[in-house]
């Protein structure tokens, strides 16, 4: 029996997430498996008094590592899943490794079971076991999605359907997800394996293990043909396991996932590529995109990101060890080659050379990493720039509690790149703010970070997103590309799809969640939720 | 000016671990890379090349190891970084090889070069072995000074000022004197030395810059030369396992409690028994 | 002969030293209906394979002896390393206390060799000799007055070729580790760096030197068999020193530092050690986190700091808070620190935080939560009030 725990102050750390902002609870609980999640859901289901009572909100959280307050509280209950983190079994289909885990296993920890061959497999079975053997005495595999934050959980993942760096190359998580088991709020389960139940159109059948049959209508939106992780994924005769995959916890509590491997790449070099100013940045990416043939990954650090970079590297002693920056470095780009065998990776790195030359860069202007310390460097370098920025943030916080960093995330189609930073670099100018931009140029998706120096900048600096969320939607992109939409991006999911498919969305949600209790606040407006059931 | 830095391949992990079904070490199979204590020294020598070369005396840096073909790729990547040269000394005669016998094969190596040499770096130690031995006991191979555990140089300064000739007809023969930031057991101190010196270096005393791109291209044509014993004129009976006069009986994995130990009782209890383990440990 | 030997007599063609081996130098044969180990080309002789052969069929051999009889090398010596102030250093004693027992068991005599500055501290001798020695060599001359790693070793190859001891220990201080060395290079003999054991083997009295290596994650026991002296140097804080005894009584002898020794490395300014900057380099730690409850309870944190000699060190939302500076925060985003002794207080040990306590050597772990993932990286549990737990301790601590 899962305990329901009374929110005290011991659990204060459970009221907030990776967003910085906080929430509030009455009560929590730490399921450690199916069946506690099931038991908690029907316990507050269960009014102690009989009173019919609307049942409360209950908000799932995993590791809490997301930037859209999607795990943070509005009253209720919140059920926390980081202790549901077991290993549950593997198996092989095709040269194909599926492996089934909890939701609040560790992306972390996960790698470093994979690496080491230490997956904790104590209660598997034979088969399952024999799968195991085969998958270590094999080439090293991976779960090819990489999100900046490495302890974010998979439940996590699967829930906000999350991407990474690496996502230009392999997507982000929804195609690695092959099975999901979702309890919905009345702690009936929809168990789905990719494949197996297709909507007809946009007309989907599901049923649950309980033998009930739930038909649903998907909203009839089209989604931009860019990354996105705004809204459900619909199209026509889509997977059902689709739908639940990037819900934001709006749908049902995902209890077990299987994740597909892929093999690592045999050769992974990081290049860093330094050029004076961003239009021979944008230029080189523009370029390089069609030219290599095994690019996994291309970020950007725009020079307002490197500065703040230098300045914490010479006053913070966590980042001292960071390599130097030349003072002539105006922008990085970073360039992920990941192939098969040095041979190719040389080729690419010598077209490299060749486009930075293009452009009027110089190729000496580079860090190329091909040793696991060196990798390691380039990663600290890239986390450093968000973690450095949200330092400074935090130092102006203590000075005015109002102010939070404002991070944009979103995207637009390959050739609208150099319209939309035109876009960012004119309007921030217009209004005179503070800034610091970074991300996926690959995707043509920036994380434009506006840095408010006191409220009144804060309040500008939100406006300002309002503004860009309708211009790339009018450029045909993505209001969020890869932090989900959570609590504090829902106004701009209506910019982008229309109130009236906002209105569709939840009217789906309230077929799974009729009381819309789960992730209550997420996507859209609670009170569009209302009158259900 | 030529400055030698001597390197070596190291497992990727220091972690050991047990097979508890077999009772075995559990290796992990990934590549060697190179000493992180030597990733530092080359990274101090290519300093003072940079250094040197700004006023305007030709400076050279090679790398010098000792160990299985496959260190080649590490010396090739030290190369990519800034290196000039590398000499590996690879022959199934140097195989077992304790302190001792590897700082001869490496006295060996410098004498091989055939040029002469007014600095020898070395990492303090190696990760897998932990000694600290080498550059030391290369030192009095080669019967030069040396700085041990440096933290950061200044110099080399006086290159060619008129300083006391060196030994002119040795491997080593040039002058100059060199400053460096030493830990001891009671602090650091500044020294000086004059060259030709080896001096072993702190791992924090500088971080090993990532290669460009050009020096990358141009690496995997760069001159490594690969040599045996009898290329290096070293008497086998000095080499390896045979030159060494250290064995290893057996080497084991430490036992190690795995899960928490309980301290129990109440707060009162369970200070008084935190008390005695703190006050137990040295 | 030297190399890799497996004894077919006791190989049972189990194959744990194959498993054990990284480099491919061992592998399994068929020979009529028998398996047997045998070793290949890709052996590096590093006795892996030794260490886990159930039937102890595998060992590894050394080299040709030297030509000089090890019989003729009588007597352990020691090293007597002093400090800034011309006192002996505590090692010095510890390893005396150990010697002795091996140079009873031996029969031999226990000799402490002392090197000074002509103004060092008279008392030196009088110490060696309650602690153990028999016999003490002093050389006053102002060229040991500092140490110099190479005047030290002339020093001491002079004396080793004259006087021939079999067995030479240093304690393993950073001038430990470059003096031994400088010796054992000029002697021409072996010396195994930082033993943790050292015992005298009964059968061949050869000294068997255990040491750590992989950073303590793999021990290995090494003996030097023809060349002399055996060289090793010890841990300080190993051995315990013995209780001096002044009714002890030995020889001091004079000896004098050949005219012809000189320093090569000029010391132009010494910097004593500042206490430790950062917490990174701190040897004991008090981490606090979220559960201590509020920052009222900071100053009773910083009480069993003080007491435990330790610094303070914390997690990322307390950083956040404003309760601490970012200085003190440990972890993936802050500091990863290495400290000997970790005390983690109110700390629930979330991934992140874990991976910046991993080179702790021991964490004691006080949370309230028996489920708190810290345990999992703790060598004790403290399951308990972590106010109560603190302030019960800082009292204990306080009354000692």
């Amino acid at each position: 029996m899962t305990a329901i725990h009374p929110m005290t102050r011991e659990y204060a750390e459970y009221l907030h997430d990776e967003s910085r902002s906080v929430g509030s609870a009455d009560s929590i609980s730490f399921p450690a498996d199916e069946d506690g999640i099931r038991s908690v859901l029907r316990a507050l289901r269960t009014r102690p008094d009989g009173s019919a009572a609307a049942p409360p909100p209950v908000t799932v959280q995993g590791a809490r590592t997301g930037l859209a307050a999607g795990a943070v509280p509005g009253g209720g209950h919140v059920m926390n899943l980081s202790r549901a983190n077991r290993f549950l079994g593997l198996r092989e289909e095709d040269g194909v490794f599926y492996l089934r885990v909890q939701p609040g296993v560790v992306l972390s920890e996960l790698r470093r079971h994979l690496v080491a061959g230490t997956i904790p497999a104590r209660g598997w079975g034979r088969a399952d076991l024999r799968a195991l053997e085969r998958l270590y005495a094999g080439p090293e595999q991976v779960l090819p999605t990489d999100p900046t934050e490495t302890s974010a959980c998979l439940g996590g993942m699967a829930a906000c359907n999350a991407s990474g760096a690496r996502s230009y190359r392999w997507g982000p998580m929804r195609p690695h997800v092959s099975a999901l088991r979702v309890v919905l709020a009345d702690g009936d389960v929809i168990d789905l394996r990719r494949g197996r139940v297709r909507a007809r159109g946009r007309r989907l059948a599901l049923s649950t293990e309980s033998g009930r049959s739930l038909e649903v209508d998907l909203p009839r939106y089209a989604m931009p043909r860019t990354k996105n992780a705004s809204g459900y994924f619909v199209e026509d005769d889509m997977d059902a396991i689709d739908l639940f995959v990037g819900s934001d916890g709006t749908l049902g509590v995902i209890s077990e996932l299987e994740v597909a491997l892929s093999p690592a790449p045999a050769v992974t070099w990081g290049v860093s590529c330094f050029f004076d100013c961003e239009d021979r940045a944008v230029d080189f990416v523009a370029a390089a995109r069609p030219a290599l043939r095994h690019a996994a990954a291309f970020e950007y650090f725009d020079a307002a990101a490197l500065d703040i970079l230098r300045s914490q590297r010479a006053h913070a002693a966590a980042f001292a060890s960071l390599p130097g920056l030349d003072d002539a470095w105006g922008c990085c780009v970073y360039v992920e080659i990941a192939c098969d065998d040095e041979e190719s990776a040389r080729g690419d790195l010598a077209r490299v050379a060749e486009l930075m030359s293009g452009v009027g860069g110089d190729p000496a202007d580079t860090w190329v990493a091909r040793t696991d310390v060196d990798r390691e460097t380039q990663r600290f370098f890239r986390h450093a720039v968000p973690e450095s920025v949200n330092m400074l943030i935090d130092a102006r916080r203590r000075a005015d509690p109002s102010i939070t960093k404002l991070g944009s995330d979103m995207s637009v189609p390959d050739d609208r790149l150099r319209d939309v930073v035109a876009l960012y670099r004119r309007t921030l100018a217009e209004a005179g703010l503070q800034s610091a931009a970074w991300g996926h140029i690959g995707d043509n998706h920036l994380h434009v970070n506006i840095l408010p120096r006191d409220a009144r900048e804060y309040a500008a600096g939100k406006e300002l997103f309002g503004v860009w969320a309708r211009e790339v939607t009018a450029m045909g992109g993505a209001v969020s590309a890869e932090h989900g939409v959570g609590k504090l991006k829902r106004d701009f999911l209506a910019v982008m799809y229309g109130g009236r498919a906002v209105a569709e969305m939840a009217a789906l949600k309230r077929r799974f969640d009729p009381y819309c209790q789960l992730g209550r606040g997420n996507l859209f407006d609670p009170h569009l939720c209302e009158g259900g059931a | 000016m030529h400055l030698v830095v001597c390197v070596k391949a190291v497992p990727s992990t220091t972690e050991v671990k047990m097979d508890p079904r077999t009772n075995t070490i559990v290796r992990d199979g990934r590549a060697a890379v190179l000493n992180p204590f030597d990733a530092t020294a080359l990274e101090l020598a290519l300093q003072i090349k940079e250094g040197v070369a700004a006023s305007g005396e030709p400076c050279r840096v090679t790398v010098l190891s000792m160990g299985i073909p496959d260190t080649e790729r590490l010396l090739r990547d030290c190369i990519a970084r800034g290196a000039d040269a590398g000499l590996l000394l690879s022959d199934r005669a140097f195989a077992g090889a304790d302190t001792l016998a590897t700082t001869y094969a490496l006295g060996c190596g410098v004498r091989a070069l055939g040029e002469p040499v007014d600095l020898i770096l070395c990492g303090k130690m190696a990760v897998d072995g932990d000694t600290a031995q080498i550059g030391p006991e290369l030192a009095g191979e080669l019967d030069i000074p040396c700085v041990v555990d440096v933290q950061a140089v200044e110099g080399p300064l006086g290159a060619g000022d008129g300083a006391d000739e060196g030994t002119g007809d040795g491997p080593i023969c040039r002058h100059g004197r060199l400053r460096a930031v030493r830990a001891t057991d009671a602090g650091t101190e500044f020294v000086e030395v004059d060259l030709p010196a080896v001096i072993t270096v702190g791992k924090d005393a500088a971080r090993l810059r990532m290669p460009g791109i050009p020096g990358v291209l141009a690496s995997s044509d760069a001159p490594v030369t690969v040599l045996g014993a009898d290329r290096v004129g070293a008497d086998p009976a000095r080499c390896g396992l045979t030159g060494s006069p250290t064995q290893v009986v057996r080497s084991f994995v430490p036992e190690r409690a795995d899960e928490a130990e309980p301290v129990r009782g109440d707060a009162r209890e369970q200070a008084a028994k935190l008390a005695e383990l703190i006050g137990g440990m040295a | 002969m030297s190399g890799l030997a497996i004894d077919r007599e006791l190989c049972i063609g189990c194959g744990m030293c194959v498993k054990a081996c990284d480099t491919g130098g061992i592998e399994l044969a068929w020979e009529g209906p028998r398996k047997f180990a045998r070793g290949t080309d890709a052996c590096v002789y590093c006795g892996a394979c030794a260490g886990v052969c159930p039937v102890d069929a595998i060992s590894i051999t050394g080299g040709a002896p030297t030509g000089d009889d090890p019989s003729t090398y009588r007597g352990i010596w020691v090293f007597a390393q002093t400090g800034p102030d011309g006192r002996v250093l505590p090692v010095a004693r510890e390893l005396l206390g150990r010697a002795r027992t091996i140079a009873d068991e031996r029969g031999c005599a226990l000799t402490a060799v002392l090197g000074a500055g002509p103004a060092a501290d008279g008392a030196g001798p009088r110490d060696l000799i309650a602690a153990g020695a028999d016999e003490v060599i002093v050389c006053r001359d102002a060229r040991l007055a500092e140490p110099d790693a190479e005047v030290f070793a002339r020093w001491i190859c002079a004396l080793a070729r004259d006087r021939r001891p079999e067995a030479i220990l240093y304690g393993a201080t950073a001038f430990g580790r470059e003096l031994a060395p400088a010796v054992a290079v000029r002697l021409k003999t072996g010396l195994t760096a930082d033993c943790t054991a050292l015992s005298a083997d009964p059968e061949t009295g050869l000294l068997q030197q255990t040491r750590p290596a992989f950073g303590g994650n793999l021990m290995a026991t090494i003996v030097c068999p023809a060349h002399r002296p055996q060289m090793a140097t010890v841990r300080p804080g190993v051995f315990a020193a013995p209780a001096p005894d002044a009714s002890r009584t030995g020889t001091v002898s004079e000896v004098a530092l050949d005219a012809g020794v000189a320093p090569r490395v000029r010391v132009l300014e010494r910097r004593p050690a500042a206490a430790a900057a950062s917490i990174a380099d701190a040897r004991r730690l008090v981490v606090v986190g979220r559960g201590i409850g509020s920052k009222k309870n900071l100053p009773l944190m910083r009480r069993l700091a003080e007491l435990l000699g330790a610094e303070l060190g914390c997690t990322r939302p307390l950083v956040e808070a404003g309760w601490l500076e970012y200085a003190h925060q440990v972890g993936q985003t802050g500091v990863a620190v290495a400290p000997d002794l970790l005390v983690s207080v109110g700390v629930s040990g979330a991934i992140q935080h874990l991976a910046g306590i991993g080179g702790a050597k021991t964490v004691i772990a006080v949370n309230e939560d028996p489920d708190a993932p810290v345990f999992g990286a703790a060598r004790y549990r403290v399951v308990g009030d972590c106010i109560e737990v603190a302030s019960a301790l800082v009292e204990e601590l306080e009354g000692r």
